[in-house]
């Protein structure tokens, strides 16, 4: 079989005084390199990665790290659709078996062809720069999640023990805990390939993992002084009540459907959009010239 | 070369370098992390089964006291464990465990809403805390969003090439930026290593493919003392085909092991606790029984988990059988999972003392790279988890302490940049030479052939012979590109030099212990020899050689006996 990268360099002059003396120039433009492998039966794409870069080309650049799904290193596109590396087995992509079908958009449509039969193609996650082959910058993806303050604001009134939990409540959340935060739905989904200002399915999935935590602060100021600095909103929803948080979403669903662990970030901002609706009727700054997507939050099911 | 300097630098962002991190920023202390990956990436994400803390609150487990925990604990280690860092690690669990509750993390729950607790190996009570079968990666991902939040400098994809010393202080590193392929120099008052275990010593490992032991390599290099670098876990029931780990929650919910005969072995080896004997023994166990033919083809067993039903493996070990599905084609539901032992955990690592102090002024170690002593000879599970976080804690706290924890002068920095730059350069130049990875696969096939499950003199002799022939073939490696960006191909040739390096303590630790001790298995010296060896292995480099000593355990509470189960 071969395996089809598409190889890039990247912007090496930015950010960083760098020697680029060797390979790939920073302004050349981007090319595919195939390897002929012969990968023992149960290999992943990522166990082709490493015996492209072992055996023919060091320079060959992708991250890795638990090889068992997840760390979240690398996520990448794989035949045109947003996955860990690590998880795709390659029998089950050249045995024809029917792929993951997703609402297209153009960084999944456009671009190399390749022989499903024979090859496996592999490119970086769409939407983020490549700083170099199959690695990119996930620089805006941790910005967006940090915007939405993703950690914990307890109640006042430190308990000694454990805050009790409802068993039911753990099931709502672990549905949202389970994000690896590997980016594949960011990679997926269309709107943030179009607007690369909507803070995307993650970012707003942990928004809503940390709303619905019961050991949440609610009511009245009940946070510190510096608690309120550090966190300008007293309610979580408000922080994506905006044209590029919860109502730039448009039920692609692509997000839920290429990630790895299940998460269903099209509920978390259904649910956040009813119930910003329902708590204050008045029109949403939806982005211009939108509606409110297919069948809007009421359809945002699985 | 560009130059920072900041009061304290950690080397590694899993779970022991966060914790230390938010100890010493918590403190005042100006603190920056450096990891070779992004620190979500670390392999502390994938630790599965829990966290144990003497809490009594499953039923079944409500006299359970923190002595208890510390006994089982020192018995699981085969009383090599030292007593007093044993009973710092379980008294202050349950403190540890709110604390991380906390601080965010969704742990699974009891119907009463407290946090729940299963059974897990070597363990009397049900003591270890969870969150499904994702325990590390919820961990991971609270202390790294309370990081975040405090906004401690990462400096991402930095890999430490060497540690800087001036007059027998720790003061300073230098490491490759991967992404330009730049040197840095980083002078500090105190340096914490956080880079977790050496499994990938080892082929067959569950680790993460990060995990090659480059803290225990950066201070052995510097002169600091390894400890007990010979005590490699293996767990025994990885993933046949990728020895992705199967948690021992899987056991610790009712799954049993069977032979090819469908026979429940484990009677035969541990009558009272079955397959929750520690994992030694059930390590030993399944390997004895593919040895003696009772095996499947290709040397594995079976975990059965049918028995559970759909309900308590969606439950309680999702990850497990996603796990299964993805990477061995099974449904756990329906069919049994096919499992054999592979290397695990590292027991050994940079000896410290119960605040993280090394015996190299100024250089700390904290988590797995570092040797307490709290596992000895065999670490319980749901240990490791716990003890990157008491640990971590301690060790932030007690560097803030120190006095001379301020960034001043390392002098010897310049020169550090200018050995390693020329070190990087040669490596990058060299585009001939032997290739990095047959070293790497012959080495780790070495060490679990020859340094393995069993062990045995002559064939160690053999092993060490191998040893110092890839030692010698890894420092004249090439690379097939000379770029200086995102050459990953460097990092793996450098981490090599550092795996070849602390291979040799590992192998002469284990031919020098001639008993036989939790994980540590010789056939030629089955018994345990407490007048020889109750005593830990301290290593040393001299003059590029290996120099092996002893130290004395510290015994507190919990008197020395037979060991059974």
């Amino acid at each position: 079989m071969r395996l089809k990268v598409r190889r890039e360099n990247g912007d090496c002059t930015a950010a960083h005084s760098v020697r680029c003396s060797e390979g790939l120039s920073p302004f050349s433009p981007p090319r595919y390199d195939t390897f002929e492998l012969s990968p023992p039966p149960g290999a992943t794409v990522l166990s082709l990665l490493f015996e492209a870069r072992d055996r023919f080309d060091d320079s060959l650049a992708f991250r890795y790290s638990c090889r068992g799904a997840v760390c979240g290193s690398c996520a990448m596109l794989i035949n045109k659709v947003p996955r860990l590396a690590c998880r795709t087995q390659v029998d089950a992509l050249l045995g024809g078996q029917k792929d993951v079908s997703l609402k297209p958009y153009p960084a999944i449509e456009d671009g190399e062809s390749w022989n499903p039969v024979e090859e496996v193609l592999v490119e970086p996650l769409p939407h983020l720069p490549v700083q170099k082959d199959l690695a990119v910058d996930m620089t805006k993806f941790y910005r967006f999640l940090q915007a939405v303050q993703p950690v914990l604001r307890p109640a006042a009134g430190a308990v000694e023990r454990e805050y009790r939990m409802e068993p039911s409540a753990v099931r709502e959340l672990e549905r949202y805990t389970n994000c690896i935060l590997c980016g594949a739905c960011y990679g997926a989904c269309p709107v943030c390939g179009e607007n690369p200002e909507y803070l995307g399915p993650a970012a707003l999935a942990q928004l809503y993992r940390f709303h619905i935590d019961p050991r949440e602060a609610r009511g009245p100021a009940p946070l510190s002084a510096e608690e309120n600095r550090t966190f300008a909103h007293p309610s979580r929803l408000a922080l994506a009540d905006q044209a590029n948080g919860w109502w730039a979403c448009r039920f692609y669903t692509n997000c839920h459907t290429v990630c790895p662990k299940g998460v269903p970030p099209n509920l978390a901002i259904g649910h956040a959009r009813q119930e910003l609706e329902s708590r204050s009727p008045h029109p949403r700054p939806l982005p211009e010239g939108e509606g409110r997507g297919e069948g809007g939050p009421t359809s945002a099911g699985t | 070369m560009p130059l920072h300097a900041h009061d304290i630098v950690i080397i590694g962002g899993g779970l022991a370098g966060l914790r230390a991190a938010i100890a010493a920023h918590d403190a005042g202390r100006d603190v920056a992390i450096l990891s070779k990956v992004h620190p979500l990436r670390s392999h502390s994400v994938a630790a599965q089964g829990g966290i144990n803390a003497a809490l009594g609150n499953a039923p079944g487990g409500e006299h359970d006291r923190w002595q208890d925990h510390a006994f089982d604990t020192v018995k699981g280690s085969d009383y090599l464990a030292d007593q007093d860092a044993v009973e710092i690690l379980c008294s202050e669990a349950p403190a540890a465990v709110f604390e991380l509750e906390h601080m965010g993390t969704v742990f699974s729950r009891l119907e009463d809403g407290r946090i729940a607790q299963r059974p897990f190996g070597g363990a009397g009570f049900p003591r270890t805390c969870y969150a499904a079968d994702r325990t590390g990666h919820n961990l991971l991902h609270t202390l790294y969003q309370q990081l975040a939040a405090r906004g401690v400098r990462v400096y991402e994809e930095f890999f430490v090439t060497s540690l800087a010393t001036d007059d027998g202080r720790c003061t300073g590193c230098v490491a490759l930026d991967i992404a330009t392929g730049e040197l840095h120099g980083f002078a500090a008052g105190a340096i914490l290593l956080a880079t977790g275990g050496y499994g990938r010593l080892y082929a067959r490992s569950t680790n993460a493919v990060i995990n090659t032991g480059d803290g225990a390599a950066l201070a052995y290099g510097a002169g600091a003392l390894l400890e007990d670098m010979e005590f490699v876990q293996f767990h025994p029931t990885t993933l046949y085909g990728t020895n992705i780990l199967i948690s021992e929650g899987a056991r610790g919910e009712g799954g049993i092991l069977v032979n090819s005969r469908g026979e429940r072995f484990m009677r035969d080896y541990a009558a009272k606790a079955m397959e929750l004997a520690p994992r030694d023994i059930v390590a030993r166990a399944i390997q004895t029984e593919i040895d003696a033919g009772r095996g499947f083809d290709g040397g594995y067993v079976l975990l059965d988990l049918t028995h559970l039903g759909s309900d308590k493996i969606n439950e309680r070990l999702p990850g497990i059988r996603q796990i299964a599905m993805d990477f061995a084609g099974v449904d756990p539901i329906e069919k049994t999972i096919p499992v054999q032992p592979g290397q695990h955990y590292s027991m050994g690592g940079v000896a410290t003392d119960n605040d993280g102090r090394t015996s190299l002024p100024g250089l700390y170690a904290a988590g797995e790279c570092a040797c307490v002593s709290v596992h000895g000879a065999n670490r319980l599970g749901g240990n490791s988890l716990l003890e990157t976080v008491v640990f971590g804690r301690r060790t932030g706290e007690a560097m803030s302490r120190s006095a001379s924890v301020r960034v001043h002068p390392c002098p010897s920095l310049d020169a550090q940049l200018v050995t390693e730059r020329a070190r990087v350069d040669r490596l990058l130049a060299r585009t001939g030479g032997s290739r990095v990875a047959p070293i790497r696969q012959e080495l780790q096939a070495a060490m679990f052939r020859d340094f393995g499950i069993f062990r045995e003199e002559r064939q160690m002799r053999r092993g060490l012979d191998t040893l110092a022939g890839l030692r010698e073939e890894s420092r004249s490696v090439g690379l097939s590109s000379r770029e200086t960006r995102y050459n990953f191909g460097l990092v793996a040739a450098l981490e090599l030099q550092a795996m070849t390096m602390i291979a040799e303590p590992v192998a002469l630790g284990a031919l020098a212990r001639e008993e036989s001790r939790g994980s540590h298995s010789r056939t030629d010296f089955p018994a345990r020899d407490d007048v020889r060896f109750l005593r830990h292995t301290m290593a040393r480099l001299v003059n590029n050689k290996t120099m092996l000593d002893q130290k004395p355990v510290t015994i507190t509470h919990y008197p020395v006996k037979e060991r059974t189960y």
